[in-house]
């Protein structure tokens, strides 16, 4: 979808510039002109390329943008794989994360500067898309670190309760046992391919 | 003094055309956003806006000098 308010705002103020650039002479000459002119030349369009970057950084974290590349589409489907016991499928059907952002929140590490290791490895996606090429298996970059579900999972009632968690319950906190050692499917590629789908109606 | 002033207008309208060229590009990717526009917008694009907004602080800071403001 077109971001309409976006592309009219980048409009006006390129009208504005124009404007500015013509009346600059007769501007130039008082003080409330010269104003004008910083406003207009040097304020506004920072403003609006800050708008502009801020909304395409939010942007980047939607599950929109990241199925946008067709070598992440069989993961976008596995979101709707009929399988209660595959993690995507799972936290997508169930609305465990906002669907709205369900790749970026179960892939982006929740240390200090996750986001912008997240935004950084996006810019390498980008990169392989559409220069380096897409590697004929497409991989984490390390080890799904347990940090991301105790994010959520830390003092929920089904993960303290759970009589599998206990007796292991520290080496998970210290991330010598990996969540994945037990749920072992994230994205159930093989329910794709079959396209046994789940849907709500 | 006219050629101070011209002078000063001339730099201006440099800072509005590159200023404007950087909104521009942001324009264009706008109307086709994928994550190339978006990156393309945030690496030419603004740092155009950028440099147009350096260029009209230049032209005021040497517009100042040559009137002997500074």
């Amino acid at each position: 979808m077109l971001p309409i308010q976006l592309i009219v705002a980048l409009l006006a103020g390129i009208a504005i510039t124009a404007l500015l650039f013509r009346g600059a002479p007769a501007l130039a000459g008082h003080t409330v002109g010269r104003v004008v002119l910083l406003v207009g030349i040097a304020a506004l369009p920072l403003l609006l390329s800050i708008g502009n970057i801020s909304y395409g950084v939010h942007q980047s974290s939607t599950t929109g943008f990241c199925l946008s590349c067709h070598e992440m589409q069989r993961h976008g489907k596995s979101l709707f794989a009929d399988n209660r016991q595959a993690l995507a499928a799972t936290h997508y059907q169930n609305r465990l994360v906002d669907r709205e952002t369900v790749c970026y929140s179960c892939h982006k590490d929740y240390a200090m500067f996750g986001d912008v290791t997240a935004k950084l490895n996006g810019l390498r996606h980008v990169w392989a898309h559409y220069i380096a090429g897409v590697p004929a298996k497409i991989e984490l970059y390390k080890p799904y670190p347990n940090s991301n579900c105790l994010h959520c999972h830390d003092d929920a009632r089904r993960f303290v309760d759970g009589v599998a968690h206990r007796p292991i319950v520290s080496a998970l906190y210290a991330g010598t046992t990996s969540c994945l050692s037990c749920h072992r499917i994230a994205h159930d590629m093989a329910k794709v391919d079959a396209e046994q789908f789940w849907q709500a109606h | 003094m006219a050629d101070v002033n011209d002078k000063a207008t001339r730099r201006i309208r440099r800072a509005a055309v590159v200023g404007g060229l950087g909104l521009l590009v942001q324009f264009v990717a706008a109307l086709h956003w994928t994550p190339m526009t978006f990156i393309l917008s945030a690496a030419i694009g603004a740092p155009l806006v950028l440099v147009g907004g350096g260029l009209f602080l230049r032209a005021v800071w040497k517009n100042m000098r040559e009137k002997g403001a500074v």
